[in-house]
């Protein structure tokens, strides 16, 4: 029980403030903006574990963004040439995949620190896209809207398929050798070498699987609405990350679970809506998450002090 | 266990040396090709536009060196801008006292971030991450996102639109910056501890070196300068809105690495950031001057960076397999 | 040549301009203790790092029960049955016991299931035939180093490993400890493990080794059955000269008391009811057991630590001190344990790092003076002999007792009236050992009052002018510099009838 007591913490804080809409604003609870909701965060969620996996094994990835980006407009451009739909899905997941693949290959192949060459490619794709699209918006054909099936039966789809990722990842980094690598990377991977753990494949495995969760993720986000926004993915490193982080993963790589970074990005999404419920201007948004940000840091601080004092 | 001296050769690849010739080629191209590049007042125009961020990288150089980052400058640009506004429009004060405020304002946001990470000992990664979220949704909050904040008096304006003594207004300000972090870095105790901190963080501390305190100037400082680009930035475009500096922290990030400072911290040096904000301040400008288009320049930025740091480890990996081969000659088994 | 468990031949590594081995010829039985000697930077690193698969020889070859192994990985190397317990311990400080010793012996398939339940067990099992009171669940950064120690030898017995490469295993263990791990050395031994073990503790040696391996300068230059050698046979093939006062003498009686602590305690750092006094121009040995409070007390005294009861008498004065700082004010210097972490900063020069602590004093008004920094630093090179290209060269280019050099002139640097020196020759070669010996005791003669913390018994007997033993954060009793061994050990120990 002790062990978990950041994730608990974070589902605790999640849990407040769910009672507190209930009393004060129990229009929050309207089912379909709810699950409008939640359609919308499953795609955050998506990316958010692939960006847990980043971050355990001592990396960051700040390019998702613009990646993000990159296989919405891609996908969108595949649907309007009346691809059929799956073929449109696994087209994206790819090139996120290859985006990925670059990411890791800077990143494992030659040893450069994460957040620059992320920082790097995330502004290279991004002008790119902005130079080869201008801001046009790409038009879907009728059949991609949640995937053709009804608004609700798309957005049920959208929520459970991610819940039903986030619940496979989770045994996975628990049960299957390689989450275990993953830990041990982060953990230190001068030892895991040293172990017989390849430590430069790891994060390879890692920036790829990184990238086809957002080709995922784009695929998830664009069939959500009838035009294909390239700003789109604006914000969602900082989103995701904030969620991932106020869910108890360490920056400082090796520990954490994607439990926590479920209840996380949970409490941030509500934000947003709690605020317009309880009839709180929208523009707090931001302030608001940068508080939730410093708290969950300083808690996070004060739990490895406490560690390091009984130790 | 005793090393050799570096020869000449390696120092001649040094990092700054490298970019020193990539910048001079820059210029010889973008002149060749471009209408009205290589001009005075162009190159005026380059250092108007570079210099709110040429300011945050200088104020980011020490931070990296120490090992650590601050991603907040950017946002704290925007909360400085229409704090400024404020004091100027809302609380009616003269420009000086406005600005002599705004920079308050920009040592206490540092300092908040200099008490998490010195006091709290948190990570500089995310802390800043969450006061990068904050300083914007304060500005945000505050204009309630629509608050736009103009019509500043000419004599204002002048620091960021006019000319003083034939070089823009605001260069003297600019200078002023590089010197002064130019002597922090190199010639000045502080500067050393800086780098210090950035290779061995506990080692510092047991030479009796106040560690928090030197840290936490680092950050303070970053908000001053901030506060200051602000206005200048105000200044020149004349018009304070929530958004401004959106942005500014990456390209000031990319600005420090370019010119050879490791984001681990250690290594580093001032004259190299300069170098880095005029390689992506030249190339912007050439860009548009080559009839371009400017998001151009930001792919080439993001490339010249990846290219800037692949060819930092080239020369390890060289030498590693050239020692390797070297070795198989002289070491062949007997028998 | 068949018959040999492990056999190197004209084995040859370099690394850029440096050869570290130049063709090194190294052989292993089965069921023997084969120690590896040798001053640092002779190789032996390298040659343990060759052997585990870590390093890819450029000649040479290696071969097992007289088969060529070819090109060796860590992973390659593991199954083959080669095991190295460093002596920074190889774990993962997140992560379990149980899951540390689990991923070390797994060598599984990255898509395969983990047992959690088997791997528990194993770790359980393992713990227990070393007698290590570890729980599993324990995360190892929370364990202290000792403990670490033990979870990689309770890995390397889980391993099966037939090769098992010990590099100063004792450095920071007990005596409780080091007798247990002696006992696992000989257990192996008998079910037929080869075991290459370095350490610089000569006594060590002659308890537990078959035969003694010197390596110089990258060559071997000796092989012999350990007994027919003694200390100064050893110390000569090691050094190639001979060492003969190898302590040198104290002088005649100290001075007036220049430090005192009364009742001195700092409760969170394990430093309880401290009294003792130290003489300008004595040397107080501290020694004890690992564990007992002694780098505890030098980090409370400097002010890392600071105390919270006490008092403390710097020439008569009381003074408080609550950090670093205050302390250097003071004349206080502390030569730290770490000497790569926190004694010299590797990648400054060393210039830089002599006036690490003399900023205030040395560059007034913060600004920095390059000549005279460099002209301190080429005093201190000449009188303190230590090697290096020049001033400017950084730490990491100097060997280990060469680089503790730089750090002891770091501190003589801010002209302290009492300097701690906290295992001043730990891990540092016999050559240099013995010339900071005569430089400490020459620090003495000049006045200084020297607390020297060690665990080199023989060194504590030869240095000390008299002797502090702490054990459980304070000072149980003071003995006279010419104690023998076992009474300080009995007083270490906290055993009856055992010093004043």
């Amino acid at each position: 029980m002790k062990k978990y007591f950041r994730e608990l913490s974070v589902a605790g804080a999640l849990g407040i403030l769910l009672i507190v809409l209930a009393i004060l604003a129990p229009s929050f609870y309207s089912p379909q903006p709810l699950l409008s909701l939640a359609a919308r965060a499953s795609v955050s969620l998506v990316v958010a574990l692939g960006m847990a996996l980043v971050i355990i094994a001592r990396e960051i990835d700040i390019s998702v963004g613009s990646m993000f980006a990159v296989c919405s407009v891609c996908a969108g451009l595949f649907a309007a040439m009346h691809w059929p739909l799956a073929l449109v899905i696994v087209a994206s997941i790819l090139v996120g995949a290859v985006f990925g693949a670059f990411n890791g290959a800077l990143v494992a192949g030659l040893g450069l620190p994460s957040i620059v060459v992320t920082l790097a490619t995330m502004v290279t794709w991004q002008e790119g896209l902005r130079w080869l699209r201008q801001g046009e918006f790409v038009n879907l054909p009728d059949g991609m809207q949640w995937f053709g099936l009804s608004q609700r039966l798309g957005q049920w789809t959208l929520v459970i398929g991610s819940i039903a990722l986030l619940i496979l990842l989770a045994l996975a980094m628990k049960h299957l050798s390689i989450g275990r690598f993953i830990y041990a990377v982060g953990s230190d991977a001068e030892v895991a070498r040293l172990s017989g753990i390849p430590p430069k494949f790891t994060t390879f495995l890692i920036f790829v699987f990184m990238g086809a969760l957002v080709g995922l993720a784009a695929i998830m986000n664009i069939v959500q609405s009838p035009q294909v926004d390239p700003q789109s993915g604006n914000g969602l490193e900082l989103k995701v990350i904030a969620a991932v982080v106020v869910g108890g993963v360490s920056i400082s790589g090796g520990r954490g679970n994607l439990w926590g970074v479920f209840a996380g990005l949970l409490l941030l999404a509500c934000i947003s809506p709690a605020l317009t419920h309880l009839h709180i201007e929208a523009y707090w948004e931001k302030a608001i998450q940068g508080v939730i940000i410093l708290l969950a840091v300083v808690a996070e601080g004060l739990r490895s002090r406490k560690a390091l004092d009984h130790g | 266990m005793n090393a050799k001296q570096p020869t000449w050769k390696q120092n001649l690849f040094r990092h700054e040396a490298i970019l020193l010739v990539v910048l001079i080629a820059e210029w010889i191209f973008f002149d060749a090709i471009g209408r009205n590049f290589g001009t005075y007042d162009n190159s005026c125009d380059i250092l108007r536009h570079s210099c709110e961020i040429g300011l945050l990288a200088l104020a980011m150089t020490p931070i990296i060196l120490t090992g650590g980052i601050d991603l907040s400058v950017g946002s704290l640009l925007g909360l400085c801008a229409i704090l400024f506004g404020k004091f100027w429009r809302d609380a009616h004060l003269p420009i000086p006292v406005a600005a002599l405020c705004t920079l308050g304002v920009g040592a206490l946001a540092g300092g908040l971030n200099a008490a998490l990470i010195t006091r709290l000992r948190l990570p500089p990664l995310i802390v800043t991450l969450g006061t990068f979220s904050l300083f914007r949704g304060l500005a945000e909050a505050i204009t309630q996102g629509v608050d736009t904040f103009t019509n500043f008096p000419n004599s204002f304006l002048f620091l960021g639109q006019e000319r003083w003594l034939g070089i823009p207004a605001q260069a003297p300000i600019f200078i002023g910056a590089v010197i002064f972090f130019w002597l922090l870095v190199h010639q000045t105790t502080y500067g050393r501890t800086f780098r210090a901190l950035g290779f061995a963080p506990e080692g510092v501390r047991f030479a009796g070196i106040p560690v928090e305190r030197r840290i936490a100037m680092t950050y303070v400082l970053a908000g001053i300068i901030s506060a200051i680009a602000a206005i200048i930035y105000t200044a020149r475009l004349g018009q304070a809105k929530a958004d401004a500096g959106n942005g500014y922290e990456l390209y000031a990030i990319t600005a420090v690495v370019l010119g050879g400072t490791s984001i681990f911290g250690g290594t580093g040096s001032v004259h190299g950031t300069l170098l880095g904000v005029a390689a992506i301040a030249v190339l912007q400008s050439g860009i548009v001057h080559a009839l371009q288009p400017s998001e151009m320049a930001g792919m080439l930025t993001g490339a010249l960076l990846i290219l800037a740091l692949t060819s930092s480890v080239l020369p390890k990996m060289i030498s590693g397999l050239r020692a390797r081969k070297s070795a198989l000659k002289l070491s062949k088994p007997i028998a | 040549m068949s018959g040999e468990l492990l056999q190197l031949t004209s084995v040859a590594k370099s690394f850029g301009a440096v050869r570290a081995l130049k063709g090194v010829s190294f052989d292993l039985k089965a069921g023997e203790v084969h120690a590896l000697l040798g001053e640092n930077g002779a190789g032996k690193s390298t040659l343990i790092k060759v052997i585990t698969g870590a390093h890819q020889p450029d000649g040479g070859s290696i071969q097992i029960d007289g088969k060529d192994v070819g090109r060796l990985s860590p992973a390659s190397a593991r199954k083959l049955g080669i095991a190295c317990i460093y002596q920074q311990p190889a774990l993962f400080p997140d992560l379990s016991v149980t899951e540390n010793i689990g991923l070390r012996l797994a060598q599984a398939k990255a898509f395969s299931r983990v047992n959690w339940s088997s791997r528990r067990q194993q770790a359980q099992q393992l713990l227990q035939r070393i007698g290590a009171e570890i729980s599993p669940d324990a995360e190892v950064r929370s364990l202290s180093m000792p403990e670490q120690q033990l979870v990689e030898i309770a890995c390397a017995l889980g391993a099966g490993a037939r090769i098992v490469i010990m590099d100063e295993p004792t450095a920071s263990l007990t005596q409780k400890e080091t007798h247990l791990l002696f006992a696992v050395v000989r257990e192996l031994r008998k079910n037929g493990v080869g075991i290459i073990y370095i350490s610089h503790r000569l006594e060590e040696i002659f308890q537990l080794a078959d035969r003694v391996t010197v390596l110089r300068d990258g060559e071997s230059i000796g092989t012999n059955r350990v007994d027919e050698m003694n200390e100064a046979s050893l110390i000569k093939l090691m050094v190639g000269r001979d060492i003969s006062a190898i302590y040198p003498p104290a002088e005649n009686a100290a001075g007036e008391v220049v430090f005192s602590l009364k009742n001195f305690s700092c409760t969170h750092g394990g430093v309880r009811n401290v009294s003792l006094e130290i003489r300008a121009g004595e040397i107080l040995g501290l020694a004890g057991l690992v564990g007992a409070g002694r780098t505890e007390l030098a980090r409370t005294i400097f002010g890392i630590t600071p105390a919270d009861s006490g008092e403390m008498f710097l020439n008569g004065e009381q003074i408080e001190i609550n950090s670093p700082q205050d302390a250097v004010t003071r004349g206080i210097a502390y030569v730290p344990e770490d000497r790569r972490r926190h004694g010299v900063i590797l990648e400054m020069p060393i210039a830089q790092n002599m006036t690490m602590a003399i900023h205030k004093r040395f560059f007034p008004g913060t600004w920095l003076r390059f000549g005279a920094e460099k002209q301190l630093a080429l005093d201190y090179i000449r009188d303190l002999s230590i090697k290096a290209y020049g001033p400017e060269a950084p730490g990491n280019a100097l060997s280990g007792g060469n680089q503790q050099k730089v750090s002891l002139a770091r501190w003589l640097a801010t002209k302290p009236k009492v300097l701690i020196l906290d295992e001043p020759t730990q891990g540092v070669d016999v050559g240099a050992k013995s010339e900071i010996h005569k430089i400490i005791r020459s620090l003495a003669k000049s006045g200084l009052a020297v607390l020297m913390i060690s665990s080199d018994l023989p060194e504590v007997l030869g240095m000390s002018d008299r002797i502090g033993v702490m054990r459980a954060g304070t000072i149980t009793s003071t003995l006279p510099g010419k104690s023998d061994a076992p009474t300080v050990m009995a007083a270490a120990l906290g055993q009856k009838g055992a010093g004043a």
